[in-house]
């Protein structure tokens, strides 16, 4: 088991040196000089040199890719081409806002898809499973820039019901210092304590984390549904059936607990996922996370960002990756 | 049994009354009941901004929408209303020059204070543009006639050019010339303006959140006083979506912004909000590549010019909110006239062209680049290719971000470029070279003739224009003019249309007006909120 | 030769018979059954839209921009897009689009996958470990974003899309395969056909790849769905289909501009991705439901 996990951190580290190479490799390859975009339009050549020399750019590939590398040990991402500031520190900044997002979309995927799950394996075949089943499906299947545009038609256009546009409203932004312990300003209000804050982020919050959540409610609730089903089929279910206990305490204790495995498993995943699929959302909702920085660096070609952003992306997805791994090497019932 | 089904009945009944008491908590009020424990926030100005801001506040190096604040925030030494065509002082009360133009003399304001208190001399000016030079960022290259920059006593700079440039035009210019604090600089020459600002201009930079707004905040100092109504806050806010913004004004939430074209109607019908309709120097041009056959040919070039659909691009793309280019020139620029040709929508003409240059039925293919992102120029691009399948050309569309069309149209070998590029155009300094020269004069390198166009005499007519503008304004149009007439001969470039500036405005903001020489900035100071 | 034709007609039998029986038990389920048909009425539309659309010429070249903006009629069932043309024509149009692309990219990631993760599983040692860890390289890149990157450097297309999409997924399946090969590869008939010194990649195309196809096969059928979401979400993003091909979710991005007013340019296109996915996700979980020894139930 230890020799497995040990093996697994190993190939885990190989993966990210050659997530680093990829988009080492990638950036280099699209057609823009980067010290020309870091001086501008009509910088003259002299400029460029300059520039060059600066970033580092005027040494052989071989020496770039070590100091890339010797940096990144040091936390260190280089500076954004467009803004000029240092990635890491915009990374920091926008992380949250996106972490924030991700974690109400799957909370909001768990508390509905398992119980959801749950129910209609417990009621097999009854009109509720068939819904159940189908409305799980379709969760899976939405396009999910266009369930939130239509989200924002309904919710905010027509029936004014949820704000949009920010993290917070402007007035509750402008009458209150923002705390800023952890970056994700539910905590952080429950933290202070400051309820009016609470409130109006989880407000802002609730629309753009719907399209988020509606993969992970899927996905748990078949999940959860077929991992359920083979197990009351288990013979120890059977025996505890048969034993007269209740079909409540079977359900919960017995049978719920030892399904919850494979869907914490494949949750894990989900998340990684959504890191990159909150882009879409963020564009539509303006939220100020992440998948907008990231976007905008593509679309400007600013490769710093670029390869900050996937590293980080790459580092959690690799991470989770591995615990869904160790996850599944823990619990022997588990095998892909 | 029956008890247990009580029971289980009860505990359903309450999880969905819970349920009904969070929804309803989450969903009832609008921000109107916020309790008082907050700090008050006095009368605060909403911008939204359709873009992120890229939040740099350089000004020596700051060359993006960062503007829209930065307008704000920092000030220029005059100020160009070209509307009457007039230079305006600001931090400057007076300039001079010597009759041949290579000699500006600048009087600077006195009691003026930057915002980490020092006061405003000549040596900050001198500093300021200096510094900008040096770092040679950004939209640095508008100093470029400059030969030195003396200072001559406390209030007083003379600048030395190299060639009678419009030294009060460029020193209005809405980047580069911003006039920053020297000590605040020099106290911190890296990292001062990472965050932080040293401008004179009416507002603070009070907070920003990386990406999404910046909250500016009245300065007490500001030179001109704080008499009479004016926003205590400002936010500028970016939302990407016409769509949200236009919900946002609906809801109040917004002052000032653009919405989607085919949102207007009904905000016109909006009492609570109005629409301004400004000229801007904006516009809208698609660039033929002339180093590639068949647009190597002046003929072809002249036939794809009269198949593109002017009117129907303005009734229905811009919906009326625009008009035809003529020359190249926006019509309310200087340089401007009506004696230049325009093409008109003709396909027969077009055929008849194409047949004299050899291709009878058209029978070729071009790639049209568009900038991906703005709906107006994607409809356009639609509509082109419609009009040239008629006479027998294919028109393949890519969509790409700015800087891959940038990139697509410097590759190396002319056959890896675009056929035809097309990109919008707004001045970094309020002058007709900011077109011409940069567009249309012969380049070493590619920059932005994107055209790759070479024509000895229009060089000379941007040359000699240039050399006029800073002595006399309007022998230098004629050139500017005679440069464009010949442009339009050689049909290097259709120019589609100029934008009229939509701004919809809160009706309760007063006092609103736009510069369209300041390209997406509002003066904040001058507005004010009157119900 | 022969022999090889005799062999695969030896594994070919038992599995048309398997298929018949598929066939049975997939029309047996209620959900599978409507999906299946749903599914066979797409691939029609498909095939023949440029007949079935009220106005094929709608799709590519024509616009009409005096009738603007429409709302759904009788003229125009779904309303018309912003320069006039029939959104029901191009939603038509833009199911062949979608299920060709998704039938490629899917195809193309299946073969590549399978035939990597068979060698891999076959031949084992250090050309499985080779080929695993470019696997494991490929899997951690987040998906979205290695196809956001590949078709800024290469351009904007639907071809380049579906390449981006294809780099991405063809790991899944060599995963898969692999997994598969491994435990075949100790099954008797394998051993047998070793011993008697048949070539390695004649075990590979005729024994192994044959056995280890059907959990493909599912998987194939669950992601053509998803490929069509990811295709839609380029095109969205302005990265995939180019105007004025009508690829859904470029209709989508495209209507965000006018949905306010026209609910019906988003509200379309963005029913008929679902309907779709859906259909493609149901007959996948019916396909398990048969093929998975696990949950078939006969």
């Amino acid at each position: 088991m230890a020799k497995y996990i040990i093996r697994r951190i190993l190939v885990s580290a190989f993966v990210l040196f050659g997530l680093i190479v990829i988009t080492f490799t990638l950036t280099r390859i699209i057609p823009t000089d980067p010290a020309a975009k870091w001086v501008g339009p009509r910088a003259t050549a002299e400029q460029i040199a300059a520039a060059r020399i600066k970033l580092g750019l005027d040494e052989p590939v071989f020496v770039q890719f070590g100091k890339y590398i010797t940096d990144i040990l040091h936390g260190d991402l280089g500076y954004s081409l467009v803004s000029h500031k240092p990635v890491t520190e915009e990374l920091l900044q926008y992380l949250p806002a996106t972490l924030e997002l991700i974690i109400v979309g799957t909370f909001l995927g768990v508390i509905i898809g398992i119980p959801l799950g749950l129910y209609s394996a417990k009621n097999k075949n009854s009109w509720f499973d068939h819904i159940c089943r189908f409305f799980s499906v379709g969760a899976v299947s939405l396009p999910s820039f266009w369930i939130a545009l239509m989200l924002q038609l309904i919710f905010y256009g027509w029936l004014g019901w949820l704000p949009v546009g920010s993290r917070v409203s402007l007035q509750v932004g402008l009458m209150y210092d923002l705390p800023d312990i952890t970056g994700l300003l539910l905590l952080d209000s429950l933290i202070t304590g400051n309820m009016v804050i609470f409130k109006d982020a989880l407000r802002h919050i609730i629309l753009p984390a719907i399209p988020l959540a509606m993969f992970p409610i899927g996905y748990s609730a078949r999940m959860t549904r077929s991992a359920l089903l083979e197990i009351l089929n288990e013979d120890y279910i059977i025996a505890a059936r048969s034993y007269g206990l209740k079909e409540r305490l079977i359900l919960w204790v017995y049978a719920f607990k030892n399904s919850l495995g494979p869907t914490v498993t494949v949750l894990t995943m989900t998340v990684a996922t959504l890191l990159v699929g909150t882009f879409l959302i963020e564009v539509i909702f303006s939220w100020p996370g992440m998948g907008r920085y990231i976007g905008n660096a593509i679309l400007s070609f600013d490769f710093p960002a670029i390869m900050g952003v996937t590293l980080l992306t790459g580092l959690s997805y690799t991470v989770f990756n591995l615990i869904a791994d160790i996850l599944m090497v823990l619990d022997p019932r588990i095998r892909l | 049994m029956i008890l247990r089904k009580q029971n289980k009945l009860r505990t359903k009944i309450c999880i969905i009354l819970i349920m009904i008491m969070i929804v309803t908590t989450l969903l009832s009020g609008c921000g109107g009941e916020v309790d008082s424990s907050g700090q008050a926030i006095g009368d605060v100005a909403v911008q939204a901004y359709g873009s992120t801001l890229t939040m740099e506040w350089d000004p020596a190096v700051m060359y993006s929408d960062s503007v829209a604040v930065m307008s704000n925030v920092y000030e220029t030494l005059l100020r160009y209303n070209p509307k009457e065509d007039k230079i305006v002082p600001c931090l400057a009360t007076e300039y001079s020059k010597t009759d041949d133009g290579l000699t500006w003399t600048f009087k600077i304001r006195e009691g003026v204070k930057f915002h980490d208190g020092t006061d405003l001399t000549a040596e900050d000016v001198k500093y300021s543009i200096d510094r900008t030079m040096e770092i040679g960022n950004g939209a640095a290259f508008i100093w470029g006639p400059v030969e030195e920059i003396k200072v001559i006593d406390e209030y007083t700079v003379e600048m030395s050019v190299k060639y009678p440039a419009p030294m009060d035009l460029i020193s209005a210019s809405n980047y580069a010339a911003y006039i920053h604090s020297k000590d605040a600089a020099e106290a911190d020459p890296e990292g001062w303006y990472m965050d932080k600002e040293a401008g004179s201009g009416p507002y603070i930079i009070e907070s920003s959140v990386q990406g999404d707004q910046v909250v500016l905040s009245k300065f007490d100092d500001y030179w001109k006083g704080w008499e009479g109504k004016h926003f205590e806050k400002v936010v500028i806010k970016s939302i990407l979506e016409g769509a949200t913004r236009r919900q946002m004004f609906e809801a109040g939430e917004l002052d000032a912004g653009g919405v989607n074209l085919e949102d207007l109607p009904i905000i016109r019908q909006n009492p609570n909000l109005s629409v301004v309709e400004v000229p801007t120097f904006v516009n809208t041009a698609a660039y033929f590549n002339t180093d590639k056959a068949p647009l190597d040919n002046k003929l072809v070039r002249q036939a794809l010019s009269y198949a593109f659909p002017y009117e129907d691009v303005i009734e229905y793309v811009m919906n009326g909110y625009a008009e035809q280019t003529r020359g190249v020139l926006p019509a309310n620029m200087w340089g401007y006239s009506e004696d230049i040709p325009q093409y008109t929508y003709d396909l027969d003409k077009a055929k008849e062209l194409l047949d004299q240059a050899g291709y009878p039925d058209g029978g070729f293919k071009l790639v049209y680049t568009y900038i991906n992102g703005p709906e107006d120029m994607k409809k356009t691009a639609e509509l082109y290719k419609t009009e040239l399948a008629k006479i027998g050309v294919e028109l393949e569309l890519r969509a790409m971000p700015w800087d891959s069309e940038w990139a697509m149209a410097k590759a190396e070998n002319p056959e890896d470029r675009q056929d035809i590029c097309s990109f919008r155009w707004w001045p970094d300094v309020c002058s007709p070279d900011s077109w011409l020269q940069s567009l249309y004069h012969s380049e070493d390198q590619i920059i932005f003739n994107l055209c790759y166009y070479e024509n000895d005499d229009v060089d000379q007519f941007i040359e000699e224009g240039i050399r006029l503008s800073g002595i006399d304004r309007n022998q230098a149009a004629e050139k500017f003019v005679e440069a464009q007439k010949q442009i339009m001969e050689d049909a290097v470039v259709i120019p589609q249309y100029d934008h009229a500036g939509i701004w919809v405005l809160n009706s309760s903001v007063k006092g609103f007006e736009f510069n369209p020489a300041y390209n997406a900035c509002v003066s904040w100071y001058d507005c004010y909120r009157e119900e | 030769m022969t022999e090889s034709i005799q062999l695969i007609k030896q594994i070919i039998k038992p599995k048309l018979k398997e298929l018949r029986l598929s066939i049975y038990l997939l029309t047996r389920n209620t959900l599978t059954r409507i999906s299946l048909i749903i599914l066979l009425v797409l691939i029609l539309i498909a095939v023949f839209a440029p007949q079935i659309a009220p106005y094929p010429t709608h799709l590519l070249l024509e616009n009409n921009p005096t009738d603007k903006l429409m709302p759904p009629s009788s003229q125009y069932f779904f309303g018309t897009d912003e320069l006039g043309r029939d959104i029901f024509s191009r939603i038509l149009y833009g199911a062949r689009l979608s299920l060709e692309a998704s039938v490629y990219v899917v195809g193309f990631a299946l073969v590549i996958g399978t035939i990597l993760g068979a060698i891999a599983g076959t031949i084992g040692k250090l050309v499985d470990e080779i080929i695993m860890r470019i696997t494991d390289l490929f899997m951690s890149f987040p998906p979205l974003l290695l196809t956001i990157a590949i078709t800024a450097v290469l351009g904007p297309s639907l071809k380049n899309a579906q390449f981006a999409i294809i780099l991405t997924w063809w790991p899944w399946y060599a995963r898969l395969a692999r997994g598969q090969a491994i435990s075949l590869r100790e099954r008797q008939f394998i051993k047998a056909a070793e011993a008697i010194g048949t070539p390695t990649y004649k075990i590979i195309l005729s024994h192994i790849i044959p056995n280890c196809i059907s959990p493909i096969i599912v998987q194939a059928s669950m992601d053509m769905g998803t490929v069509i979401l990811a295709l839609a979400g380029l095109g969205f993003l302005g990265l995939g289909a180019q105007p004025p091909i009508p690829e859904w979710g470029l209709m989508i991005s495209t209507s965000r501009n006018y949905f306010m007013n026209a609910w019906w340019y988003s509200a379309f296109p963005g029913l008929a991705i679902l309907i779709t996915v859906m259909t493609l996700n149901l007959l996948g979980d019916g396909l398990r439901e048969i093929l998975d020894p696990k949950t078939r139930k006969l």
